[in-house]
């Protein structure tokens, strides 16, 4: 089991391995965040923190702002994203749910954004970006198994904001919410399989 | 405060007005992650000073010419309640003190924190004093640190502070109110726990050169302590977080 470890904690000597989430001083790399390391990993895994696009992500937003060529996006980040009306036929609202890829960053942090979808009805779970991978899962292996018990359509914003629609939303949500408090805990999967079961058996008695 | 008068001793057979010895601190509590619309807080019991803290970002800079094209900027504002303290403080809001604090503590943070992966973004912090009895600064720093590292803001080290000071002529630990106001000096320093940076170091009264060494060393002591506690308090968000999922 990873140990937590803290701000300014040493976790490998400078010119290892590099190790993420860390900062090199002197002849040591130190941890820059409350994280799970285990000795040999290449990264320390943050327990919280801010959401930094990288290209490629897969990201939901919120129109925030519709301009005269572009839509400005919240992307539940410390940035937003522009999204150019030339990528979308629709004619977008503010408030409106988009799914969108992340196209590219520049060095003043100015996010574009692609292939853009409107999301449209369903209900969206806010949780903390550095717990998806978790919701995800091995090769998709937690969403898929929340999906096929739940059978609701469910998408995941890289970003922390997944989006339900229809089957048993309401489970699929707690579902998700109890694998973000327990994400840094290990044997997820199987205890999720657990509380799927049995709260499907629940609902059936009724 | 510096500067009262009293008949008093401070120091009565090497024991202090409250009962600790010279260099004991008194009692402190640290829990972290305690409000859920911040991104990061803390809540610190030192004594009989009670400090909440909340970090919120990094977020977008507004307005947006204070922003940096390349780092965030850390904000703070530390504010103490009207009815914190015995004495009236008048009315809320901040203060000739109140400002200081904020800037001393701000610069004691925009150390540590490592700015350049946020940038044009703003790092707001908040301390909000709800009972003071001396050293609330340093209380402040020790929560807002917690706090910080609770938002997963990425930082260099957390900051431990203390007071240390003189009192009847002896070098003591953590001073509370009636030391501060009737002690002849008040030292509080704050450090980074890696290697004891020096990140605040303010001075109230005066001290030897000599005594300011010992002072120094104290403080460095005590320092270490506070670094366990605010670990402690950071690691157990998670633990506490696992105990409940096993019931």
């Amino acid at each position: 089991m990873a140990d937590i470890i803290v701000p300014g904690e040493t976790v490998a000597k400078a010119g290892g391995r590099p190790v993420g989430n860390t900062y090199r001083e002197g002849d040591s790399m130190r941890s820059a965040v409350v994280g799970l390391y285990k000795e040999g990993d290449d990264r320390i895994i943050p327990l919280q923190g801010p959401y930094l696009p990288a290209i490629g992500d897969f990201v939901i937003g919120v129109v925030q702002d519709v301009r005269f060529t572009s839509y400005t996006m919240n992307i539940n980040s410390p940035y937003n994203g522009s999204l150019s009306s030339k990528a979308t036929r629709d004619e977008l609202k503010l408030g409106d749910i988009i799914s969108a890829v992340v196209a590219a960053i520049d060095e003043s942090k100015n996010i574009t954004l692609e292939e853009p979808r409107r999301l449209i009805g369903g209900e969206i779970v806010s949780i903390s970006s550095v717990k998806v991978p978790r919701v995800i899962g091995k090769k998709n292996s937690m969403v898929n198994m929340i999906i096929d018990s739940t059978k609701s359509e469910v998408q995941v914003g890289r970003n922390g904001r997944i989006w339900i629609k229809g089957g048993n939303s309401a489970l699929a949500a707690m579902a998700i919410l109890k694998i973000e408090t327990e994400a840094h805990t290990s044997g997820l999967t199987d205890r999720i399989n657990a509380f799927l079961k049995a709260e499907m058996e629940k609902n059936n008695k009724v | 405060m510096m500067g009262g008068k009293t008949d008093r001793k401070l120091i009565v057979n090497g024991k202090r007005l409250d009962g600790r010895g010279l260099d004991d601190m008194r009692p402190l509590t640290i829990e972290a992650h305690v409000l859920n619309k911040a991104d990061g807080s803390a809540y610190v019991e030192w004594g009989k000073n009670k400090v909440l803290a909340a970090v919120y970002g990094p977020r977008e800079c507004v307005p947006r010419h204070d922003s940096d094209p390349y780092r965030a900027v850390v904000r703070c504002r530390y504010s103490m309640a009207p009815f914190c303290s015995l004495e009236e403080h008048g009315r809320a809001g901040p203060n000739r003190r109140a400002i200081e604090l904020s800037k001393v503590i701000r610069e004691a943070f925009q150390n540590v924190v490592i700015t350049e992966l946020f940038p044009k973004t703003a790092i707001d912090i908040f301390i909000e004093i709800l009972q003071s009895d001396g050293g609330t600064r340093c209380a402040g720093l020790v929560a807002a640190s917690v706090a910080l590292a609770d938002a997963g803001i990425p930082m260099r080290d957390l900051v431990s502070a203390i007071s240390v000071g003189k009192a009847d002529g002896q070098i003591v630990v953590d001073l509370f109110k009636d030391e501060d106001n009737f002690g002849e000096s008040d030292v509080p320093i704050a450090f980074a726990h890696r290697n004891n940076d020096i990140l605040l170091f303010q001075m109230d009264g005066k001290l030897t050169k000599d005594e300011v060494k010992t002072a120094l060393e104290k403080a460095k002591n005590a320092a270490v302590k506070i670094h366990a506690l605010q670990v402690e308090a950071l690691k157990k968000v998670y633990e506490r977080q696992a105990q409940q999922n096993v019931q």
